[in-house]
């Protein structure tokens, strides 16, 4: 195989290990501190793109767009988490599940609604257009450019979550809710903003990926499984776990695709059963 | 006085099968009407074109004033989901409650195989457009039509216009879609190429649905090619186009996109992405011959803009099924068929006739350059027509032996 | 009469008079979605473990079967035989990974593990057809009686699944099932008891595959063709959703859920393309308000009237 080839491969498992890094972290803080299961955390993402899509319409400007999209899909988590998860906490998996799917569809017909089934492009930013030779090979400017956003917003997350007083709220909160609570925080107001970072994060994801990916309305559905596989392999709640394993997992996807390209999804849920197999945990969980 | 009440039983009927409870056919009695089921995706994958293809059907139907031999045509559409399953679920159930006997679509080509399926079981006439060999070839059976040229078409055409206007590019590099239609055209074009001189430099198959084409994209350009071919279509036609040009291959380096929808495709890319693409298809409409012209403009007057593929496929095939029923002088399946075989018009595309042996259509191919953005006269503008071929799939390769009976 | 037998009769009425209202084709999917949604209420409403993953049975069932009867002709018991032990085995399997974790890594598990068979489904196109799927899945003869057209079908399968449920209802009521509602009510104490959960779980999971099995099966002989989709999340999904819908704490709700499900997605997907965004909404409200389902909403209805009459009752009793 050529050192190129090889190259560029690590360099693409890397930008899109970021991204699942960043979807997986957004599950896990949602996962972790609300304990439910979010699966409209695919949907999300893909809303995060649209917003960008429409800013950008609007507004011409595309980090204007990059820094409203994501605030947009944050507000509203804040909107469903008060009025549709909120009245759920104690209501158990099942109708949490039947929530936020049922929320996925919404969102996902919405889409199509509002902007149209067919497919669309988007360009980078022309700073960000075309490529950069790297001397062992070309690489396009953009697909860096979120390498770089993604591992810094990662980055940002975790500087977060271990180093302010919020984010040791939200870590807290992970470990044990009733400790918190019982420590006079708002617990709801906890959870609210928790559910808001992971919409986020995952609004970020999405805005970054449109002008790699183009966007369609069912862009957020291979996403959702991916992020599962991530946190499951991370341990829930485990952020810097979830880091570790978005990697892992952008990585194994490059490098199988060189070689067998059939293989290359499906590859990914064969290492989270093998990896639960043996660890059910998930590489850095406790237990 | 009967008629009228069967007549109400059976308005009771449709109204009530619209709503999901159908009264079994058993209450349908005779009648003078002729339904036509039109299978199109009005959600799933392809929901975009279920609406246009509906609208092409309609205005060949409407061209007849809703009335052929004799009989009302009652227009029928389900939609199959993009899926195979819903498709056949709800092809049957058109059968079976609705008595359609005429089935156009659908768009996608696997559902088509599971539709096709239906009407040799159902003995229902099939006509059908898109990306498959099978239809009129190793499933190819009496009662399914395919109103696409041959993929061999499609390649010929492609790589003879395109050495004509390169006659240097002697490096290739295909990118093909890793199923049974992309393994065809990928042997049609080697086969081509050969008289050409080309050399394949090197020819990747990528998973159906692919995403992630920044691999593709290093391994193509490694190869250092004159040319990149694309034999995919859809979502991953554009997703490739668009990771080839964001890695800058494009448009240093032409792509062609051998076998595409046109209009549906090239209108998700933008006028950058396609400087320097070549464009295969089944239909453009800037197509040259009067009734082409004629549906373009009645098109664009009825809805604003030129028609893509799809609404031309639903109207063109729906025009040779109307067609064979005015050379049958009848609308009984068996003598459609007959007369539907050896059929020979001049129609959409141009001058048209059905293989009886294969039921493949004969009929041009398109092959079209793109227009940088200051070319283009409008939004829509997006390429002009710069050939047209038609030649036949060789004996050599028709793997339909024997399309049997009826 | 007692309310079983009332049940009973209930669904035997359905049975009967379904075919004369529904086309033919939709009746018997009911039937066949409501043996799937048997299967998988062993798991979610007896046990307390929502499998999100459940069409991974059906949908190996049915390509297994499928495979089978369209390539090698095989007659039709061994096919659905052949469904069950598949839908068994590969619940065993999936069982095995998945009774290890609970609570939200369960569910993200089965959905996981399902994906995972979607994928391999969808790439392996040599086998299954990929995203075409397997078309041409014949419907052989049972005992020499064809069972092309569909009514005959219908038949068929509408007493597979009264005999499902009566399978289902005894397993329910022996102690199998009162170790499952034992641990769903609570798991320490039935370990503490001496049970085995984890293997307990596991019998569920591959009971309940069992019956996945049988529906998947079914559903390829339904039209011919074993769909991709037959082991996407979506159809994992429905099945859930149709169970709560119907009422997941009761043996029926399966049932009335996939008449609901059913009925309401083939009529207004037929009237408007955007019907997803409808059943979104219908999920939210149901979620919200109407948690326990038709069945308990239906109880709670006929709670309100008695609470209600009582009044009157009394009256025309109370001593002059």
């Amino acid at each position: 195989m050529k050192a190129p080839l090889l190259f560029s491969q690590v360099l693409n498992g890397l930008a899109t290990g970021m991204l699942y890094a960043l979807m997986g972290i957004g599950l896990s803080i949602i996962t972790g501190v609300l304990n439910i299961p979010n699966f409209a955390h695919g949907a999300l993402f893909a809303l995060g793109a649209y917003f960008l899509y429409t800013v950008i319409q609007l507004v011409g400007n595309f980090w204007l767009a990059l820094l409203l999209a994501p605030l947009g899909v944050g507000l509203l988590g804040v909107v469903i988490e008060y009025g549709g998860i909120r009245p759920l906490y104690k209501a158990g998996h099942d109708y949490q599940l039947l929530l936020t799917f049922g929320l996925s569809l919404i969102i996902t017909e919405g889409i199509i609604i509002v902007w149209s089934p067919v497919g669309m492009s988007q360009l980078p930013p022309p700073i960000l257009r075309g490529g950069i030779d790297l001397g062992i090979t070309f690489y396009p400017k953009y697909r860096l450019f979120v390498m770089v956003a993604a591992a810094l917003l990662v980055f940002g997350a975790w500087l977060f979550l271990e180093k302010t007083r919020y984010g040791a709220i939200m870590r807290a909160g992970i470990e044990d809710k009733e400790m918190v609570a019982l420590l006079g925080i708002d617990i709801h107001r906890l959870f609210t903003a928790a559910f808001a970072l992971g919409c986020v994060l995952a609004g970020v994801a999405g805005a970054l990926t449109a002008p790699i990916r183009g966007l369609n309305p069912w862009m957020g559905v291979d996403m959702l499984g991916i992020a599962f596989v991530v946190v499951a392999l991370a341990g829930l709640g485990n952020l810097l776990g979830s880091i570790v394993a978005g990697l892992l997992v952008g990585l194994a996807q490059s490098l199988v695709a060189l070689v067998w390209p059939e293989a290359s999804v499906a590859v990914i849920f064969a290492v989270m059963a093998a990896v639960l197999l043996v660890r059910p945990q998930g590489l850095f969980g406790i237990r | 006085m009967s008629e009228l009440t069967r007549r109400d039983v059976l308005k009771l009927g449709g109204a009530a099968a619209a709503a999901g409870l159908g009264f079994p056919a058993v209450l349908r009695a005779q009648t003078k009407e002729l339904p036509v089921l039109g299978l199109w995706s009005f959600t799933g994958a392809f929901s975009d074109v279920g609406p246009v293809l509906d609208r092409g059907m309609k205005m060949a139907l409407d061209e007849r004033g809703m009335k052929i031999q004799g009989r009302t045509i009652k227009y029928i559409t389900r939609d199959d989901e993009t899926k195979a399953g819903s498709a056949t679920r709800r092809a049957e159930e058109a059968i079976d409650a609705d008595g359609v006997k005429y089935i156009i679509g659908p768009w996608s080509s696997g559902v088509a195989l599971a539709v096709s399926e239906v009407a040799k079981r159902k003995k229902t006439f099939h006509y059908f457009s898109g990306g498959t060999e099978d239809i009129s070839g190793a499933r190819c059976h009496k009662y399914s039509f395919q109103w696409a040229a041959s993929p061999y078409t499609a390649a010929k055409t492609v790589v003879d216009t395109f050495m004509q206007a390169n006659p240097k590019a002697k490096r290739w590099h295909l990118l093909v879609a890793d199923y049974a239609f992309g393994w065809s055209v990928e042997k049609y074009i080697k086969e081509v190429g050969k008289g050409h001189g080309i050399e394949f430099v090197g020819a990747d198959r990528h998973p159906l649905g692919e995403r992630e084409f920044s691999n593709y994209v290093t391994k193509a350009a490694a190869n250092k090619p004159d040319v990149v071919a694309m034999i995919n279509f859809g979502l991953d036609a554009v997703t490739g186009a668009r990771e080839i040009f964001n890695f800058g291959l494009t448009p240093k380096v032409p792509l062609i996109l051998t076998w595409s929808s046109g209009v549906e495709e090239l209108v998700q890319l933008n006028p950058e992405i396609r400087e320097n693409m070549w464009v295969g298809s089944n239909f453009y409409y800037t197509a040259d011959t009067p009734v082409a012209r004629e549906f373009v403009k009645s098109y664009q007057a009825k809805f604003g803009g030129p028609p893509g593929y799809a609404p031309a496929a639903a109207y063109g095939m729906t025009r040779m099924m109307l067609h064979a029923m005015d050379k049958a002088k009848s609308t009984e399946v068996p003598d459609v068929i007959k007369a539907c075989e050896g059929l020979e018009v001049e129609d959409l595309v141009g001058k048209m006739r059905v293989d009886p042996k294969t039921h493949q259509t004969l009929r041009p191919y398109f092959f079209m350059r793109c227009k940088k953005k200051d070319a283009m006269k409008h939004p829509m503008d997006f390429a002009d027509i710069i050939a047209t071929g038609s030649t036949p799939l060789p004996a050599e390769y028709a793997a339909c032996k024997d399309i049997g009976s009826l | 009469m007692t309310a079983s037998a009332k049940a009973w009769l209930a669904i035997l009425a359905a049975v009967v008079l379904l075919p004369v209202f529904v086309r033919h084709a939709i009746a018997t999917e009911i039937w066949i979605f409501a043996i799937f949604g048997l299967g998988l209420n062993l798991l979610m409403g007896y046990t307390g473990l929502l499998s999100f993953g459940q069409a991974t049975f059906f949908g190996s069932a049915a390509y297994v079967a499928g495979y089978l009867l369209k390539f090698y002709g095989i007659n039709v018991f061994l096919a659905l035989g052949l469904g069950i032990v598949v839908g068994a085995i590969s619940a065993a399997a999936v069982g095995y990974l998945c009774v290890q974790r609970s609570g939200l890594y369960f569910i993200m598990l089965t959905f996981a593990l399902n994906q995972m068979f979607y994928f391999t489904a969808y790439q392996w196109t040599t086998v299954t057809g990929g995203e075409d799927g397997m078309p041409g899945i014949p419907r052989p003869s049972v005992l020499g009686l064809d069972i092309h057209r569909p009514l005959a079908y219908y038949a068929a399968v509408a007493l597979l699944f009264i005999l499902s449920l009566w399978i289902m209802k005894r397993i329910v009521e022996s102690p199998l099932g009162k170790i499952l509602q034992a641990i769903r009510e609570n798991e320490l104490r039935a370990e503490a008891l001496g049970y085995n959960v984890p293997r307990m779980k596991l019998a569920a999971f591959v009971v309940g595959g069992a019956f996945s099995g049988l529906a998947g099966v079914l559903y390829a002989m339904l039209f011919g063709i074993v769909p991709l989709e037959s082991i996407g999340f979506v159809f994992s999904g429905n099945v859930v959703f149709a169970t709560l819908i119907g009422g997941s704490g009761s043996l029926y709700g399966p049932v009335i859920g996939s008449f609901v499900f059913i009925w309401l997605s083939e009529s207004v997907s037929s009237m408007w393309a955007r019907w997803p965004l409808l059943l979104g909404v219908a999920f939210v409200i149901v979620v919200l308000f109407f948690r326990g389902g038709v069945v308990e909403a239906w109880a709670r209805f006929w709670a309100w009237r008695a609470a209600h009459r009582a009044p009157t009752v009394a009256g025309a009793d109370a001593p002059r």
